[in-house]
């Protein structure tokens, strides 16, 4: 069944205009890459520090003025979704089958439940916090998640080709 | 050069590095690389944003600790990058393109120890402009590291020679 589903999927990826694009331009994939890099870099230097920051770490800097560098972070993210897309569209097979690709996967699910975790229950409890105070368990546990999350989607991404069905 | 990469090529420790089959070496020493990369350079995107003029009231003497962050990325690409080259040395020696990406880490280093001592001499910026210098330095940091990285990725797709007796 699964199986099934996911060999139509890979059909409909593998002729979408993006998939052809990366497939046949000439430097498409290697710019691509390089782009999925640098928003990987500014989401953990955004996202990241952020994380650092509610572990406890570089205490005085006030958590609201430092939660500004989350916009940034999600530009960033939503310029690897774009791309990995797009890679995703050019050789579907390489992905859907691919083990590390599914850790990919679950990390990115942990770390999407962590954030509306610390949203929901965190993030009003922060703003009032005194900068040089230590940061409440919630917010700890929802940094190191986060943290842990996104050096799973990482690693993950980097053993793809170790993986290729 | 060719005598001094078929040496490297042949110690254990590169032989190794190549061959072992174990996810735990390779592919870790990759993945090291890769988390390092994210952090030293993610450390410094959040110091060129602070000193492009965003984040104000964030202080600048806070951000120091971010400053280690950078560093314990720097230490830890220094070391896996070492590894990768006894593995390939060949691969990227040969390569003009590996001379410029550590060049232009050298460059990034330059710029961000300028911007971090700029900062440190100005106290009072913390609530004011910054001057437009800081934010020159804080948008070259930001392109450099960028380049950085274009030249790491397209070292994959333009090496010549992956072993001194293997073309890539």
């Amino acid at each position: 069944m699964l199986d099934e589903a996911l060999r139509s999927l890979q059909a409909y990826l593998y002729a979408t205009p993006q998939g052809e694009f990366l497939r046949t331009a000439k430097w498409g994939w290697p710019i691509f890459e390089s782009l999925h890099f640098v928003g990987m870099s500014v989401l953990l230097g955004t996202v990241g520090m952020f994380d650092l920051r509610l572990l406890g770490f570089a205490r005085g800097i006030p958590i609201a003025a430092l939660h500004r560098l989350i916009p940034l972070g999600i530009s960033a993210y939503v310029l690897n979704a774009i791309t990995g897309f797009c890679f995703l569209s050019a050789t579907p097979d390489q992905y859907l089958f691919n083990l590390a690709f599914r850790w990919k996967v679950t990390f990115f699910i942990v770390a999407g439940f962590n954030v509306m975790f610390f949203y929901a229950r965190v993030f009003n409890r922060l703003q009032t916090l005194d900068p040089n105070a230590a940061p409440p368990l919630a917010a700890r546990i929802a940094g190191a998640v986060s943290l842990c999350a996104w050096i799973g989607v990482m690693s993950a991404g980097r053993l793809l080709t170790f993986f290729r069905p | 050069m060719d005598p001094l990469l078929s040496w490297i090529e042949a110690t254990a420790l590169s032989t190794w590095l190549r061959e072992s089959p174990s996810l735990w070496v390779f592919p870790f020493v990759l993945i090291l690389h890769t988390v390092g990369l994210a952090f030293f350079v993610g450390a410094n995107v959040a110091w060129d944003v602070r000193a492009l003029g965003f984040l104000r009231g964030v202080k600048f003497q806070s951000l120091d600790r971010y400053f280690h962050v950078m560093w314990a990325g720097f230490w830890i690409n220094a070391f896996s990058g070492v590894l990768l080259l006894i593995a390939y040395p060949t691969k990227a020696l040969t390569n003009p393109l590996f001379y410029v990406k550590l060049t232009l880490i050298g460059v990034g280093i330059v710029l961000a120890m300028r911007i971090h001592r700029q900062m440190h001499t100005r106290p009072s910026a913390d609530v004011e402009a910054l001057p437009s210098g800081v934010r020159t330095l804080a948008a070259a940091s930001l392109a450099c590291w960028a380049a950085v990285i274009f030249a790491g990725r397209f070292l994959a797709y333009t090496c010549t020679r992956l072993m001194v007796d293997y073309p890539c």
